[in-house]
């Protein structure tokens, strides 16, 4: 029995499931990662991700087109997103305080939404809901090994792949986005080059609502096809921990972002045997964030005990 | 007469707490002069270039930049009418390349994209034409400070700034970089461009300056052509009466029986795989102040870490504060010893900016019995001993409840000292004491330690300011690359350009003679 698990995980199966379960986790990271990189903390990727998530399966269930659905989801995550620059820059509260804030109520606040429209408080599954399928690109799909990875995903999947590289090439070889890294790197800087820091802020709060919005919506509107209590289970925080053991790099920030994704298909997995109980397999991708962020602090506090500590 | 750049005329500025930083200050900066303004610290010198920079707005006054009255309302305004700054705390982004520094918020584009090459160009092209000598494609945390300086300058240059602010330009160089600095900026001179130079050095404002403003109490005490002004005369315009240098007759000498406050004894500690002390040993009489002089970083730091209990890091060699072996007692059992510690980061170990004067005052002794009733605190008493301290010591605040954090350096350096004080120590570290605060405020500190010393404390005074160090001490030691470089028994009478070769490691005394701080 568990020669047969260990035999599925390096199966093209197992492959396809990790990148399945990576576009909401990369969403989350991405999140993270650009308010970071502009020298804002957001913590309430995960709340927004629950509220794109249901906006988008509501929105999708009132319009009947799964496509404006998505558009509500943006608006709602973006206006999020809006909210915490408005109580943060505006009216100087603590960005961490109004993140727990929102976290806290998230949940509660969906289930009230959800019982309002469908009289459950469960999942949505009464309502009929167009949703997002799967895109086959034909030809690519013919192409051995690449082709079934190519092909065949969910459409934001895809929008996730092309997002990363968009957002690469914004950051990185743009002035908008050396002006961002600079407001997180050092603000005085920035300010003194004539940047306006708290636009700048401003803009990768509404990208961070954007991305974490597309994150949770991939989980109602395109995977699972309906909204369900408590479905971004730490999703959202993986991607900030992706975010915190990045140190700001992007390539680092994906592939913990991936890594994260792997043990949730060793969780699945596993999942379906017998041998341990489900409970403890299924805490599996939350053991491993807390391994890889304690590792990563282990090894940045090595890096300044031994004096090479990198100057942002 | 040549044509004037910047004037400012009836320039106030109060800030909404009620605080005047700048009244009535009338100045004129011709073209292409070399243009210093001179203060103490938290005389409105900063508040100044502020308003000329654009970060802040007078109160009222007026200030006209090339024949136009400008309203900046952020620096962005001022950079484009063609004023840069190079800020006294670089403006930089380490991990950063040159060039992306100098370029942010004016970068050249190619269509949607930063043009990288053209900006590499352009930069490398500005830094050979005034000879700055950098890579610009090397990243910023690989710069020496000296370099990140040269960044800053270039910076201001990019923007094709005709006026450039220098705040505090050579409180992080060394001689050698001050003086690269004073060529490059006669050279800008000579190319048009007008320099506003901001200093507290005196003796570097009038090696570099064609004319200098004194600022005082927020007020402009006039400008001066550089020549028809001597040092002394500038001086007394800063602070308003003349300084008293001479320390020496203010100290008494009483016999203490050569007792001994601190014994340092072989001490030795390595850090990297490199010794940062290596056998250092040397001894501070009661009665007596013991200089420790030197460039800093050369083990000095370390040195006091090991004394006061801060380092942890193991060590060999001995210890021996008032008497008793300290090296494995912690910091509170060696200040149980009557040891008192200045530390040189006021702001990060001297004290808690967020907390009020009275706290502060009285926290290396919160356990003394007249203060503290075992389960609260006796606030009654706390507060007398403060506002005695606070008298006694000149520390300038509305009442004692005002947190440090707000207070001028000066002041927060006198608070940091009059606690010391307080605890009526027999040793006492000071760790550059009067570190960039006010020349009143420092006279006052020494005042101080002269007063504990003819007490009889002895007091390890460690300075990287060579004046200091001569004034007050009797006896000297220059440390250079963790050992004791050279010992000068008579501290009064030293030749300070021997004592430069030292600090530098060009000259170094035989065993013999340094055996003399020990044993002498």
């Amino acid at each position: 029995m568990l020669s047969s698990i260990f035999s599925s995980l390096f199966t093209m199966n197992f492959l396809l499931t990790a990148i399945r379960l990576a576009t909401p986790i990369l969403f989350a990271s991405i999140a993270a990662f650009i308010t970071a990189s502009a020298g804002i903390v957001n913590i309430a990727v995960e709340s927004i991700m629950t509220f794109g998530a249901l906006a988008g399966i509501l929105g999708s269930y009132a319009t009947g087109s799964a496509w404006l659905g998505l558009m509500i989801g943006l608006v709602v995550g973006v206006g999020v997103a809006l909210l915490i620059a408005f109580f943060s820059m505006k009216l100087g509260a603590d960005p961490i305080l109004i993140g727990i804030a929102l976290n806290t109520f998230a949940d509660s606040l969906a289930i009230f939404f959800l019982y309002l429209v469908t009289g459950e408080k469960g999942t949505s599954a009464s309502l009929h809901t167009p949703t997002l399928s799967k895109v086959t690109i034909p030809f690519i799909e013919k192409i051995p090994f690449f082709g079934k990875i190519l092909s065949g995903q969910y459409v934001l999947t895809y929008v996730c792949w092309i997002l990363l590289i968009i957002l690469f090439i914004m950051l990185y070889k743009t002035p908008l986005g050396m002006r961002l890294r600079a407001c997180g790197l050092n603000s005085d800087a920035a300010k003194t080059a004539g940047i306006n820091v708290r636009r700048i802020q401003i803009f990768s709060l509404i990208l961070s609502g954007f991305f974490a919005a597309l994150g949770g919506m991939y989980l109602s509107l395109n995977s699972i096809h309906l909204f369900s209590k408590g479905m971004v289970s730490g999703q959202g925080w993986m991607g900030i921990a992706a975010n915190g053991i990045s140190g700001g790099r992007y390539g680092t920030l994906l592939l913990s972002a991936f890594i994260f994704a792997v043990f949730r298909a060793f969780s699945i997995i596993f999942s379906q045997s017998t041998i341990f109980p489900v409970d403890l397999v299924g805490a599996v991708p939350y053991f491993a964030v807390f391994f890889f962020v304690t590792i990563s602090s282990i090894l940045n506090y090595l890096r300044i005990k031994r004096g090479n500590v990198e100057e942002k | 007469m040549a044509e004037t750049i910047l004037k400012l005329e009836q320039v106030t500025k109060v800030y909404p707490n009620g605080t005047v930083a700048n009244r009535d200050i009338n100045m004129e900066f011709e073209k292409g002069e070399i243009h210093s303004i001179v203060g103490e610290n938290g005389a409105g010198k900063s508040t100044l270039m502020k308003m000329i920079f654009g970060i802040e707005a007078p109160s009222s006054g007026t200030i006209t930049y090339k024949g136009q009255e400008t309203h900046f309302s952020s620096s962005m305004d001022a950079i484009k009418a063609g004023i840069g700054m190079v800020h006294q705390h670089f403006m930089l982004i380490p991990s950063f390349s040159i060039v992306d520094n100098i370029i942010l918020g004016d970068e050249p584009k190619k269509g949607i994209f930063i043009n990288k090459k053209e900006a590499t160009k352009k930069t490398q092209e500005l830094s050979d034409k005034y000879g700055f000598e950098l890579d610009v494609t090397a990243l910023v945390s690989t710069l020496s400070v000296a370099k990140r300086q040269k960044v800053e300058i270039l910076k201001t240059l990019y923007r094709d700034a005709e006026l450039i602010i220098l705040d505090e330009p050579t409180s992080v160089l060394t001689p050698q970089e001050t003086e690269q600095l004073f060529v490059q900026l006669r050279s800008f001179k000579e190319q048009g461009h007008t320099i506003l130079f901001i200093s507290h050095k005196l003796e570097e404002v009038k090696k570099i300056s064609d004319r200098i403003s004194v600022i005082r109490n927020g007020i402009s005490k006039g400008t001066y052509r550089n020549d028809e002004l001597t040092m002394e005369q500038l001086t007394s315009l800063i602070i308003g009466r003349d300084l008293d240098n001479d320390m020496d007759k203010y100290k008494t000498h009483e016999n203490f029986e050569n007792k001994k406050a601190l014994v340092v004894d072989d001490l030795y500690m390595e850090m990297n795989g490199k010794p940062v002390l290596n056998h250092v040993s040397f001894a501070v009489k009661k009665g007596e102040i013991l200089g420790v002089a030197g460039v800093e970083g050369n083990g000095q730091g370390d040195l006091v870490n090991c004394i006061t209990g801060l380092e942890k890091t193991k060590y060999t060699g001995t210890i021996t504060i008032n008497g008793t072996e300290a090296s494995s007692l912690s910091i509170k059992q060696r200040r149980d010893l009557k040891m008192a510690y200045i530390p040189e980061d006021r702001m990060g170990d001297g004290t808690a900016g967020k907390l009020p004067i009275t706290d502060n005052i009285i926290s290396t002794y919160y356990e003394r019995e007249d203060i503290n009733h075992k389960l609260f605190m006796n606030h009654p008493a706390i507060d007398l001993v403060s506002d005695n301290l606070i008298r006694t010591f000149a520390v300038k605040t509305d009442s004692n409840k005002t947190t440090v954090g707000s207070l001028s350096g000066g002041n927060i350096q006198k608070v940091v000292v009059a606690r010391e004080y307080n605890t009526k120590p027999e040793f006492m570290i000071a760790e550059q004491p009067t570190h960039g605060i006010d020349i009143g405020s420092a006279e006052f500190v020494h005042h101080k330690l002269i007063e504990l010393r003819n007490a009889g404390a002895g007091i390890l005074l460690v300075s990287a300011d060579l004046n200091e160090v001569i004034d007050l001490a009797d006896r000297l030691i220059v440390m250079f690359d963790g050992e004791i470089a050279g010992y000068f028994p008579d501290a009064n009478h030293i030749d300070e350009s021997s004592l430069g070769m030292y600090m530098l490691g060009a000259k170094k005394q035989t065993a013999e003679e340094i055996g003399g701080a020990l044993n002498d």
